[in-house]
């Protein structure tokens, strides 16, 4: 392990090599002459903070951040290396003292791990997180150092200025939390939450940004950290802590292709006229109208292109919920070239529609049955005749609702005295024959 | 063989205009939102859209107007009478039939011979009657969830996130329209398979003969031709 | 004592006092001595040896940086050199139990989710197992639209690009450049310097004025916790550039950055976004090539070939120059060597479909074993897998190796295969990892792009023979192919192979161009039947790549993977054996336990992917995931 004293003597061993790597140089570049002395004068500071510790000064111009990787592809930080305006070179000399990257540090093993160590001491740190947490096998799922994910989320969590989950996976568990979540994958805010309701995690949780998709998109997380770093504001988030100038709109209310969803021109098949016409991906699974992301206005590597203008509809990579990794995106919108997701009963897929038109296929058949029944049992010409009294007033005639059947005979000879009921039913029955031929 | 009268005091007129309005935009809201689910053919999207939002706030408006009305125009609360109460109290339990949705079901299930006695709507109607608007409501809540200028606004965002995404959302609308198609097909079939009196009533506000009833007696009391 | 390179007609690495390495031999030491370490105020401190004196004792590296993914070394180091070894990677994910019972062309889309460097790999393998399986023998696979299979050829290029400038640049250089050393670079030598290397200017003054401003705030950055202090086994620095190469190397370090970045916008431009392209499915391409969007790709693959041709190469041979011109002819370059079986299952399809006449063709070869020194095409039914060492149930999978269509593994962590300490080393017998031990023909095969070059050369592509043969000879080495294998060997052979990518896209897209003049724009074509099973055979970046797919009315019945890494970083077979990186560290010299500059060295030439490199499939016994997956066994 570097100590102090350890790294001086090492970094002058270095600086004392330089006389010997220059004769070598010139072993190999045969034609050169050089002479030059070396300006020790250039490299105090950074000599001075190697010998304060393995990540140098603590505070400085640079925010430090804990660029942590757990279940992941490495992709959100290959999607940030694709990043257009700050470059990845000024991020990390000029914004960021990213102290701890596994892909881009310079260290590896005990002495990244010891830079990871003093950061979390001196506190005021960003943790960005990529990848999922696996808590599979008691978090034996993953670990890194001979220590479980678990419990390095917790230690970085707990003085942490902000969190920034990166990327689907570790906003809500992304596609490795799809059914069945074989090793236990889950958000950072859900664990963090469950943390400290079962008193796991003692300190406050730090404020967390979630930045779903899958990669995270560079200029998004670029978006967050000039945010805080430049204006120095946090951004406005909603509901799902996500930041609201980007995950409020739904990837079809600024779609190019809108004015043809809008005109109703859709492509139906791959390689079909309509797909060359760019028309409306809709039919083909589109997942636009119900993800919010703002990809037709950041788009993709250096805003060269996104999913719809390559052609592909959109598979809602940014459906996210950080509290329910149930919710991720794979189980959400899969499957993606359906354009409706199937509903399943009992292991049996269905379209919605399949369901709707059977159970209304069902009523139909249920009514034709139905009708045969009450035209057989004659009740199609004016239904069947009145009960003299109510069923139940016949059994409760202490309760019944006006005066006896009886009293209203009487009273029935004295109402109608102007026709007799058969005429009426045969003009009732005539009028009904007419209208059924006119059906 | 008995019906009873069909006067107009059962349906004013401006309850048979709502009617018609519900009928148009129900049908039209199905027909568009079938397309906006699949659009098998082009060129018709935006139509669609537009119409389907459009009748939606119909039906929505109509609705609110159907239910203030009922408090304030006068409807004959029973079949086959003339006399006149405020509208509402026909959605209500009336004393003409109570205790009777056992004998409703029983009849409709043909375990009872003989037609309830009852007020102008049965107990299984009147309930399925009360019940719409508030569908209305439902589908016009979840779709409105879903029209991007109100999908962002508080309630309808919630909801959206209570169901866990706009998908979960269309497909509740989408399903809530089977509501709809599954009442008018028994509303219809049920409204008419006892002779077409009731809908040359409610669409042609044409009145009929049949048997006359005593709202305060409330039995039938005679019958009446309309000759006169 | 220094290791002896002998550059004659054999390449022996000879350790200390040791055997020759060869045949797949494997040296093993028992542990002796006495553990170096020293409880200090709760730090464990290493003193620094006694000149003669060699360090002995358990030498770790966890995290292993500048990978993707998670992965531990753990070695054994007795008088300088490493013994015993053992990689192991630290993640289970289990891709495969996601990808059941979801729709065939969803794989395209989910299974690339394994890899953010090589996603355009997986969702291709994913597609050609789809493919294949729609179809009996092949006919749907063979029946692809000639422009989708150029299209994807021209996305697989960028992204081949994008990894291989990346990994050169950006994980690897920082292995070999001190970019902190470059502060004290003279501008005008720096300037002369690289004139005679013949690599590109850069604005070498802007650049130190911003390293220095860098330096000047004190804070380090990704230079955390950096081994720019690490020693060669003669107690020399084991960073051996100038200051002024230094500086070069840094500056084209940033360029880089901005050069992987153009070639992603090439995948960026026909997949939607990279990574994690949308454009590729089974039965072609949703992309429609148009005379702008064409325009756009090939400006940038010119941009990237003159690039490569004119700074990545030139920048290779000139610090390889560096670390091979040492005194004596010794060099650290040529270690790394390991049983010399090379697969490549070949990518860049032809318009034959035959994989071994791939623009870079699928084959098997060997330096030393009899049956493959001659190249063979391959026979998926010899690959076979077994979980000696790796974290399953044993109860259900005793080990015994199996071909993946009949794959029964199940995963399972028992708390007792947990190491007490860091430093400790996995128990005799004991299971160390969650990564599976594939083999072909019984025997561990090293997957990469020194398995596709080698392949390649045996097969006689001629600009990769050009291309070999001409690097050997600029090493000083001509004609000694077995020099390849090695740390430098792997690092050289990406090299070569990248410029050799890029020149194709170009005739690629001058290939597309042309068959759409001649009216054959077809990109994607509707499968009738999607019952069936195949298998991807392919390659990623970092080597052979197979996904297997068996399905049934569209929905994936079972699913089956294995990556170049797993190859690469297999642990010991049932028979002991251990897979191409715990070979390639036994004999490696080190210094300082705690950095082993050589044994990370020697892992990165592999390029290792861990993220990628797990993977299991449900049991074959009819038990349920859920029921396997318990932390309390099977019930």
């Amino acid at each position: 392990m570097t100590t102090k004293e350890t790294c001086i003597e090492s970094f002058d061993a270095v600086l004392e090599e330089r006389g010997v790597s220059r004769r070598r140089f010139l072993q190999f570049c045969g034609a050169l002459a050089v002479t030059l002395g070396l300006s020790e004068a250039m490299v105090p500071s950074i000599h001075e903070a190697l010998a304060e510790s393995v990540i140098g000064k603590a505070d400085g111009n640079l925010m430090p951040v804990i660029w942590l990787e757990l279940a992941s592809c490495t992709g959100c930080t290959e999607s940030l290396a694709s990043a257009e305006t700050p470059d990845v070179a000024t991020i990390v000399l000029e914004l960021l003292s990213l102290n701890y990257a596994e892909t881009l540090s310079a260290g590896a093993g005990f002495s990244l791990e010891e830079a990871k160590e003093q950061t979390i001491e001196h506190g005021g740190y960003i943790v960005v997180v990529e990848g999922a947490l696996m808590e599979g096998w008691n978090g034996n799922a993953l670990k890194i150092a001979n220590e479980k994910a678990v419990d390095i989320v917790r230690h970085c969590a707990s003085n942490a200025a902000a969190i920034v989950c990166a990327g689907s996976c570790s906003v809500d568990g992304g596609w490795q939390a799809a059914v069945p979540n074989p090793g236990g994958a889950t958000g950072i805010q859900a664990f963090l939450e469950r943390s400290k309701a079962d008193g796991s995690f003692t300190h406050d949780i730090p404020p967390i940004i979630n930045i779903p998709s899958c990669p995270s998109n560079p200029e998004h997380i670029i978006a967050v950290l000039v945010d805080v770093l430049l204006i120095g504001r946090f951004p406005d988030l909603n509901q799902y802590g996500m930041p609201s100038a980007m995950f409020d709109q739904y990837v079809h209310d600024n779609c190019p292709r809108r004015g043809h969803f809008e005109n109703g021109e859709f492509v139906y098949q791959f390689g079909s006229v309509e797909e060359a016409k760019g028309f409306c991906l809709y039919p083909m699974g589109c997942k636009g109208p119900q993800t919010k992301n703002n990809c037709p206005i950041v788009r993709w590597n250096r805003r060269v292109s996104w999913c719809v203008e390559a052609g592909a509809p959109c598979a809602g990579c940014a459906t996210a919920n950080p509290l329910k990794s149930g919710r991720n995106w794979v189980d959400t919108n899969a499957p993606f070239l359906k354009r409706f997701r199937s509903i399943t009963i009992a292991d049996i897929p269905f379209q919605p529609m399949v369901i709707g038109w059977g159970v209304t296929g069902v009523v139909a058949a249920l009514i034709v049955i139905h009708g045969i029944g009450m035209k057989a049992t004659g009740r199609t010409k004016g239904g069947a005749d009145f009960e003299a009294e109510r069923k139940w007033d016949k059994k409760h005639p202490d309760k019944a609702l006006g005066p006896s059947v009886k009293a209203l005979e009487a009273s029935k000879k004295n109402a109608k005295p102007k026709a007799k009921a058969e005429k009426v039913e045969a003009e009732v029955a005539s009028e009904e024959t007419q209208e059924g031929g006119d059906e | 063989m008995a019906h009873l009268a069909h006067y107009r005091q059962a349906h004013p007129l401006p309850f048979v205009i709502t009617h018609w309005i519900n009928l148009v935009s129900m049908i039209l809201l199905i027909l568009t939102g079938f397309y906006i689910h699949f659009p098998l053919f082009s060129g018709f999207m935006g139509v669609a859209r537009g119409a389907h939002l459009f009748f939606a706030f119909v039906l929505v408006i109509n609705m609110v107007f159907r239910v203030i009305a009922a408090f304030f125009v006068k409807s004959a609360p029973d079949g086959g009478t003339r006399k006149l109460d405020y509208d509402f109290k026909g959605f209500l339990p009336q004393k003409d039939n109570r205790h009777q949705f056992g004998a409703w079901i029983a009849y409709y299930l043909f375990f009872k011979k003989e037609h309830p006695l009852g007020g102008k709507y049965g107990v299984p109607q009147k309930l399925t009657y009360v019940a719409i608007p508030l569908l209305i409501l439902l589908i016009a809540f979840t779709g409105f969830s879903l029209w991007a200028p109100t999908s962002v606004v508080g309630p309808f965002a919630a909801f959206n996130a209570l169901v866990g995404s706009m998908m979960v959302t269309r497909i509740i609308h989408f399903f809530f329209m089977f509501v709809f198609i599954i009442f008018m097909l028994i509303h219809v079939y049920l409204a008419n398979i006892e002779g077409l009196a009731p809908s040359k009533m409610m669409f042609a506000w044409k009145e009929h003969g049949g048997l006359v009833y005593d709202p305060e007696l409330h039995n039938i009391v005679g019958e009446d031709d309309l000759e006169d | 004592m220094a290791k002896k390179i002998i550059l004659t007609d054999d390449v022996e690495i000879v350790p200390d006092g040791g055997e020759p390495l060869g045949d797949g031999e494997q040296q093993v030491v028992p542990i002796s001595g006495e553990v170096p370490y020293e409880d200090e105020e709760g730090l464990k401190k290493e003193p620094r040896p006694a000149p003669g004196k060699r360090p002995s004792g358990s030498s770790i590296v966890d995290p292993v940086n500048r990978i993707e993914g998670h992965l531990r070394l753990d070695m054994v180091v007795e008088n300088g050199f490493v013994t015993k070894s053992w990689v192991s990677g630290g993640l289970f994910r289990g891709m495969e139990i996601v990808l059941q019972n979801r729709k065939s062309a969803d794989a395209a889309y989910i299974a690339q989710r394994i890899c953010g460097v090589c996603p355009v790999s997986h969702a291709h393998s994913a597609c050609i197992a789809a493919e294949k399986s729609y179809g009996a023998n092949d006919s749907f696979y063979q029946a692809l639209p000639t422009a989708a299979r150029i299209i994807r050829n021209i996305i697989e290029g960028a992204q081949f690009l994008h990894s291989h400038i990346l990994w050169f640049y950006n994980l690897a250089a920082l292995d070999y450049v001190n970019p902190l050393n470059a502060l004290s670079a003279d501008i005008a030598s720096t300037v002369a310097l690289a004139n005679a290397a013949g690599t590109t200017q850069a604005d070498y003054a802007g650049l130190q004025r911003r390293l220095k401003a860098f330096a000047d705030n004190g804070q380090l950055s990704i230079f955390s916790g950096n081994w720019f202090d690490a020693k060669d086994h003669d107690g020399r620095s084991a960073y051996k550039l100038p200051p002024e190469l230094d500086l070069i190397a840094t500056a084209h370090y940033l360029e880089a950055l901005e050069m992987q970045a153009v070639a992603s916008e090439i995948s960026g431009i026909i997949g939607g976004k990279m990574p994690h392209i949308m454009s590729s499915l089974p039965g072609g391409t949703t992309f429609v090539p148009t005379s702008q969007n064409l325009d756009d790709i090939l400006f940038r693959i010119e941009r990237l070939q003159n690039w490569i041709r004119n700074t990545m190469i030139p920048d290779t041979l000139a610090i390889a120059g560096y670390y091979l011109a040492v005194e004596g002819g010794e060099s650290d370059f040529f270690y790394g060597g390991n049983a010399g079986n090379y697969i490549a299952w070949g990518v860049f399809e032809s318009p034959s479909f035959k994989p071994e006449e791939r623009y870079l063709p699928g084959g098997v070869w060997s330096f030393k074993d009899s049956k493959y020194t001659k190249v063979q095409n391959w026979d998926e039914t010899l690959i076979t897998e077994t979980t000696a060492y790796s974290f399953y149930d044993k109860n259900i999978d005793d080990g015994t190796p199996l071909n993946p269509r009949d794959g029964i593994t199940a995963p399972l962590y028992k708390e007792e295969y947990a190491l007490d300490d860091i430093r400790d080393h996995p128990k005799d017998g004991a299971p160390y990892t969650w990564d599976k031990a594939p083999r072909y023909d019984g025997l561990p095969f090293e997957a990469g792009a020194l398995s596709r070059l080698l392949v390649a050369y045996n097969r006689g592509v001629p600009e990769i023979v050009e291309g070999v043969d001409g690097v050997l000879k600029a090493l000083g080495v001509p004609g000694k192919l077995e020099v390849l294998n090695s740390t430098l060997g792997r690092t050289g052979a990406r090299n070569v192979e990248t410029l050799y990518v890029a020149d194709k896209m170009r005739e690629w897209v001058n290939e597309l161009i042309e068959a759409i003049k001649g009216g054959d724009s077809s990109t994607f074509l509707e499968a009738k039947e999607h019952t069936g099973e195949g298998a991807g055979m392919w390659e990623a970046p970092r080597g052979a790549l197979y996904h297997y797919m068996k399905v049934k009315d569209d929905v994936i019945d079972k699913y089956q993977i294995i990556i170049p890494t797993t190859w690469n970083i297999s642990p010991r077979d049932q028979a002991g054996t251990q897979g191409p990186i715990e070979t390639s560290l036994l004999g490696v010299p080190v210094e300082d336990l705690d950095k082993p500059i050589h044994a990370l060295r020697a892992v990165h030439s592999f390029d290792p992917c861990v993220a990628c490199a797990v993977h299991i499939t449900e049991p074959k016994t009819g038990k349920k995931f859920s029921t396997v997956t318990n932390p309390w066994g099977v019930k």
